[in-house]
């Protein structure tokens, strides 16, 4: 039998697999035992700079070792970090090729994300680099009516590991930082508060 | 390129949008709401176990308002109930009698534990033939699901990737494992309930468990099965108790068909047995003897 439909998702989905790999590194803190993902994150849009966007129980520390993709490495300090969002931006002393085969995420924008859509996840857990998930988008909406969403929920497995890595969409376009498992769901932050935090947080880091 | 992706990724979201018109949540227990499918017109199925009152019942309809209802009608046995919704104007399940589903089909499992819709997907992972619940209820086909089932799904339906109802949801009939009811089950059972209000089963207030009988004492009574059904309780006052069942008899047919199980017994006891005698063949003291039960209609939570 063919399965043109079958064979035509299994690679596009490992094309998009591997786009985000390119964006997701290895954030080690400095005398931290366990390590986390985190995101590559081009602040300024013109590949100035790069910061490394993860969570702030995977950034315990100062400092921490970057592992990219291709497997340099490379130091980084905590510029910006958030316990109660459990999110921090780490600036790289690397400096980055203008045109890096690394790359940053690209953000999907304000379109609204719909229940049942597929989100793939990124991250390393245990001694694995760059594992996949794919589940999909279990529910949108604030906590509250007419609340901004604190999280997005996914019906999708992450394993320790996974924290502070991306999940994008079906077109691998960042939708949230993924933070933890809770009720047998994942919750990521949502990539416009990443945004907004950012903007906030960013004006002394960036004098 | 990711065209394929993304047209997956619609289709799913489609299907969850569209299943999801029909999806409501149930106030009718403490802490966390459960689901309920509006079935047909002005009827909404939902799950006996989250129902735990009889009034004061509500729904939050999909665009977020809520509404009063009425239960029609509950059954333990296949832990469905059905309410009545009055002056709503609602779109109904699209219900898909046939084909039934296939082992690796996409599957999404739709709640509403509150005013929001959610979602769960994964495959059917076996389909297997009718079974029984322990209460004595008859499901059409046992459906096994690759799939996670959270908090409030009960009552929510499971919906195949064009939208339409597989069957309705409930971790209540299987010790929390997840299970989905299959829409003829439901089509009956919500049938019934809204004619009687409850489903009519038969019963005898006895407790049995299997028994091989001995060979020697097989041989002597000319037995063609050597396995039985001993009589480990009897309810005092109940059927079997009136018509002469004893503690300790071990029962060989009900009603000329062999019984090795307990569930062959609840077999026998569709609702159309209720006040009909039935012959019970049975070994007591060393004879076979054959007496005649009539069964009544079963109060709620018994089994046979």
């Amino acid at each position: 039998m063919t399965a043109p439909t079958t064979t035509g998702l299994a690679q596009e989905l490992a094309a998009a697999v591997d786009e985000l790999r390119r964006v997701t590194v290895r954030v080690q803190a400095n005398g931290a035992a366990a390590s986390g993902a985190g995101v590559l994150w081009d602040p300024a849009g013109d590949d100035t700079r790069a910061l490394v966007i993860t969570n702030a129980h995977v950034a315990t520390r100062a400092q921490a070792t970057i592992r990219l993709s291709d497997g340099a490495v490379a130091r980084a300090r905590v510029v910006a970090r958030d316990r109660k969002r459990d999110l921090a931006a780490l600036e790289l002393d690397l400096e980055l090729e203008p045109h890096t085969p690394a790359g940053f995420a690209h953000v999907r924008d304000a379109a609204p994300l719909r229940v049942g859509e597929l989100v793939i996840a990124v991250g390393h857990p245990g001694d694995m680099s760059g594992a996949a998930a794919l589940g999909i988008v279990h529910t949108v909406g604030g906590d509250r009516a007419g609340g901004t969403p604190q999280w997005v929920r996914a019906d999708l497995r992450l394993a320790p590991g996974f924290s502070g890595g991306p999940l994008a969409d079906a077109s691998g376009r960042l939708i949230g930082i993924n933070t933890m498992m809770h009720g047998g769901l994942a919750l990521a932050v949502p990539v416009t508060l990443v945004e907004s935090w950012l903007r906030r947080a960013q004006a002394p880091a960036a004098s | 390129m990711t065209a394929l992706l993304e047209s997956l990724s619609n289709e799913l979201a489609a299907a969850v949008e569209s299943g999801g018109r029909a999806v409501v949540a149930i106030h009718a227990r403490r802490r966390i709401p459960a689901s309920g499918v509006h079935w047909r017109s002005g009827v909404i199925v939902a799950t006996n176990h989250t129902i735990t009152r009889d009034d004061n019942i509500t729904v939050t309809l999909p665009d977020g308002t809520t509404a009063s209802v009425s239960l029609a009608g509950r059954d333990p046995s296949t832990d469905l109930a059905v309410l009545k919704l009055a002056g709503q104007n609602l779109a109904t399940a699209n219900l898909r009698l046939d084909p039934s589903p296939s082992v690796g089909e996409f599957v999404i499992a739709l709640g509403r534990p509150g005013p929001r819709l959610t979602a769960s997907w994964g495959v059917v992972s076996s389909v297997a033939g009718a079974w029984r619940t322990w209460q004595g209820a008859e499901i059409d086909s046992l459906l096994r699901l690759d799939l996670s089932i959270y908090d409030g799904f009960s009552g929510g339906p499971l919906i195949d990737a064009t939208g339409r109802v597989l069957g309705i949801n409930t971790s209540g009939l299987a010790r929390g494992t997840p299970v989905t009811i299959p829409v003829a089950t439901v089509e009956r059972t919500v049938g019934e309930l809204l004619e009687r209000g409850a489903i009519r089963r038969a019963y005898l207030g006895i407790g049995t468990q299997p028994v091989r009988v001995p060979p020697s004492l097989a041989r002597r009574l000319e037995l063609t099965n050597t396995l039985g059904l001993l009589i480990a309780s009897v309810e005092p006052g109940g059927p079997a108790d009136r018509d002469g069942v004893l503690l300790g008899d071990v029962l060989l047919e009900l009603g000329g068909a062999e019984v090795s199980d307990p569930t062959d017994v609840l077999v026998q006891l569709g609702g159309d047995r209720v006040g009909r005698p039935i012959a019970a063949r049975v070994i007591r003291g060393g004879q076979v003897k054959t007496l005649q039960v009539t069964p009544g209609e079963r109060p709620e939570s018994r089994a046979a």
